[in-house]
């Protein structure tokens, strides 16, 4: 009895097009979308480094000429230098293959840009940084004793702070949108476990009467109608998890495996959210599934899923909400993960999830456990 | 002597103020096909509900099989197939999924089920139907995979509520049939339903409910003869004076006399030789006439006499 409701369970709910909708579907497309929004974001940090510039010189000017090489040489080059006459450079900066050209005529630096932007912002602000320098090196030359101090000042960078990671790897700021998709994922599988705590309840669906006409106990039929769920979670976690980590090559560095156990987890986590929501009371389907998503969201809400500095008021406010609301329970997995890379607070996180699981369970069980309903 | 299978006695359920079964009581014998009659909200639902303990009651009890009916009594409900009033089916599983997911529910033996499941399809007669999805079927195969999903697992007792409501008369021939079927390979069966028609073809004994209360009981015969109305004399006519129908009306064992469209409408309480009298009585006026038929009393002429109301008029 057990194997045949669990295997129905998973067949039925894999064409549920709905869930399929919302557990599939709709994170696929969502993250696609933020991939395509985050990719002009990234290619634009890409430009950044390496802005393509042409120097045009009438005039030899050594120090400059190896500057240039230098910054070119370097392991994250800030110019790409092209040394051309006027026409060409001039060609060049309308085709957009630069984005501005320095002239060095007679020891005097000038430069031409097209328009306005980062790159040309850039390239003017190390021309005006150079001249500065220049001029006290210049400066410091009238005065040779001084000139040593004065150079090793200019070449020796004084930092007020001090950046200090806390994870081993290079933390992305947009991973965390990823994040929170996987995480949207696993609370909309509650919508799973609502319809599993009505389909058992005689007195909420007509499924529900045939099934507590029939010889199977309760018990086996919601244990097994669980578990199929939970599988059938699982795989769409897996699937939203592969889909961004595989083809929008989003880097969860080597957290990856433990991304996928947390979204599998929160998965639970929603499902039996969803099974101890449709369990209270006796309220038709779409009320129950109203409220099934409102508190979904609102967990989604208090969690910062949406408003950025929310978890913290909460956790400024009323810092126990934090430790109990499913949607913060999966973000701080993955902040752990993402930010911290902090295993100890990564390993209490999930299980606190799988213990209030346990409780939603629980619950959902103690309240469908009844037999015989006062009205149908 | 025949087994009882179902015994409910003294049942009261109430809701609130309503009372929904009020000290209602039934024994049914094995091998019958027992037919519970009454308007919607007469109470033959919270009966079927009470009797597979889904629902609770004040008090009363309920046997089966000879055995107290509880909510984990899994080897009485092993043997009980439930056809309930409104379609119980997955709308994402196939035809053949759907009774195979309920059959499993009654029988563990993959070879038994795959047997059983196969002799319900051909049963209700959706073998061509078995890859379908239940939103591609019409209402008629709706109801007969509902009944399949109910019936698949072979039961001793099989409770059918309402089975045909919004049926087309093909399928609902088809369905009594299925029923009159079971019965015969040894299935006791409950058939509730505000359809007389239906109730009395199939049914060898029927209770009539009213307000939560059994008001008769008995073969469709018995019922009959529980009230004063024998038979219904109808005659088309075109003219007849008052003195004749005042003269009918006066005739032995004459009932209410009615004249309207060119019809006259005699009903008699009990008597022999009504319609010789009466066409005697229109030969000596020299009074032509048509059509003459009689029609024997029905169960809704049984409810009228005992309720007062006419059991069609609380059918919406």
């Amino acid at each position: 009895m057990f194997l045949h409701n669990f295997k129905y369970e998973i067949l039925h709910s894999l064409r549920v097009k709905d869930l399929l909708f919302w557990l599939i579907l709709f994170p696929i497309v969502l993250g696609t979308f933020f991939k395509i929004a985050f990719n002009d974001i990234y290619e634009k940090s890409e430009q950044f480094s390496t802005v393509p510039i042409a120097v045009v010189e009438t005039s030899e000017d050594k120090i400059f000429h190896s500057v240039m090489d230098g910054i070119e040489q370097s392991d994250d080059p800030l110019f790409k230098v092209t040394y051309t006459d006027g026409d060409k450079a001039l060609d060049m900066l309308k085709n957009g293959k630069v984005m501005g050209i320095i002239r060095i005529d007679e020891g005097e630096k000038s430069l031409s840009v097209s328009g306005e932007g980062i790159e040309q912002t850039i390239i003017k602000s190390f021309l005006e940084q150079y001249a500065v320098q220049e001029q006290i090196i210049t400066d410091a030359a009238a005065n040779p004793q001084n000139l040593e101090s004065v150079i090793a000042a200019l070449n020796s960078e004084v930092k007020a702070n001090e950046t200090v990671p806390l994870t081993e790897d290079d933390p992305d700021p947009y991973v965390s949108y990823f994040y929170n998709l996987i995480a949207m994922v696993a609370l909309f599988g509650s919508l799973t476990g609502l319809h599993i705590a009505m389909e058992n309840q005689a007195n909420l669906h007509p499924l529900g009467a045939r099934k507590n006409c029939s010889p199977t106990p309760k018990l086996v039929s919601l244990t097994a109608s669980l578990l199929g769920s939970y599988v059938v979670q699982a795989v769409c976690v897996i699937i939203t998890v592969s889909y961004v980590a595989f083809v929008l090559k989003i880097d969860f560095g080597s957290r990856l495996p433990l991304v996928y156990i947390s979204g599998i987890l929160g998965g639970i986590l929603g499902v039996s959210m969803g099974f101890m929501v449709g369990s209270f009371g006796s309220m038709s389907e779409g009320a129950k599934t109203g409220i099934c998503m409102t508190v979904s969201m609102l967990c989604c809400f208090f969690s910062g899923l949406m408003v950025a500095n929310m978890k913290a008021l909460i956790a400024d406010k009323a810092p126990w909400f934090n430790k109990i609301n499913p949607a913060a329970l999966i973000s701080d997995t993955f902040y752990c993960l993402e930010i911290y890379s902090d295993y100890d607070r990564y390993i209490e996180k999930n299980i606190t999830m799988a213990i209030i699981s346990v409780i939603f369970i629980v619950i959902g069980f103690l309240l469908t456990r009844r037999k015989k309903y006062a009205s149908l | 002597m025949e087994k009882t299978v179902v015994k409910i006695d003294n049942l009261v359920k109430r809701y609130k103020d309503l009372v929904a079964l009020d000290h209602f009581s039934l024994e049914i014998k094995e091998g019958e096909v027992f037919g519970l009659l009454g308007p919607n909200g007469s109470g033959k639902t919270t009966t079927i509900n009470c009797l597979l303990s889904l629902l609770s009651f004040d008090k009363g009890s309920v046997e089966i099989f000879g055995k107290q009916m509880t909510p984990v009594s899994y080897d009485i409900k092993r043997e009980i197939g439930v056809i309930m009033q409104n379609v119980a089916v997955f709308d994402e599983m196939t035809v053949y999924e759907n009774i195979d997911y309920f059959c499993g529910l009654y029988i563990k033996d993959k070879a038994e089920r795959k047997k059983c499941v196969e002799e319900a399809v051909k049963f209700v007669g959706l073998e061509d139907f078995l890859k379908f999805y239940p939103k591609k079927l019409s209402g008629g195969l709706l109801r007969r995979l509902n009944i399949a999903c109910g019936i698949a697992h072979k039961p001793k007792l099989i409770i059918l509520d309402e089975p045909t409501v919004a049926v087309d008369p093909q399928s609902r021939n088809k369905i009594l049939e299925g029923i009159l079927d079971l019965n015969k390979h040894g299935a006791t069966i409950i058939y509730t339903s505000h359809y007389m028609e239906e109730v009395e073809q199939i049914c060898t004994r029927i209770a009539i409910m009213d307000k939560g209360k059994k008001i008769a009981e008995g073969t469709t015969d018995e019922l009959k003869r529980m009230i004063k109305k024998s038979e219904t004399v109808t005659i088309d006519i075109l003219h007849i004076p008052q003195e004749v129908l005042d003269e009918i009306g006066r005739l032995p064992h004459a009932g209410e006399v009615e004249y309207a469209e060119s019809k006259l409408t005699v009903s008699f309480l009990g008597g022999k030789h009504n319609l010789i009298r009466i066409l005697d009585l229109l030969q000596k006026n020299n009074l032509s006439f048509g059509r003459v038929y009689t029609t024997l009393p029905t169960l809704n002429d049984v409810f009228l006499e005992i309720t007062g109301t006419e059991l069609r008029d609380k059918e919406d």
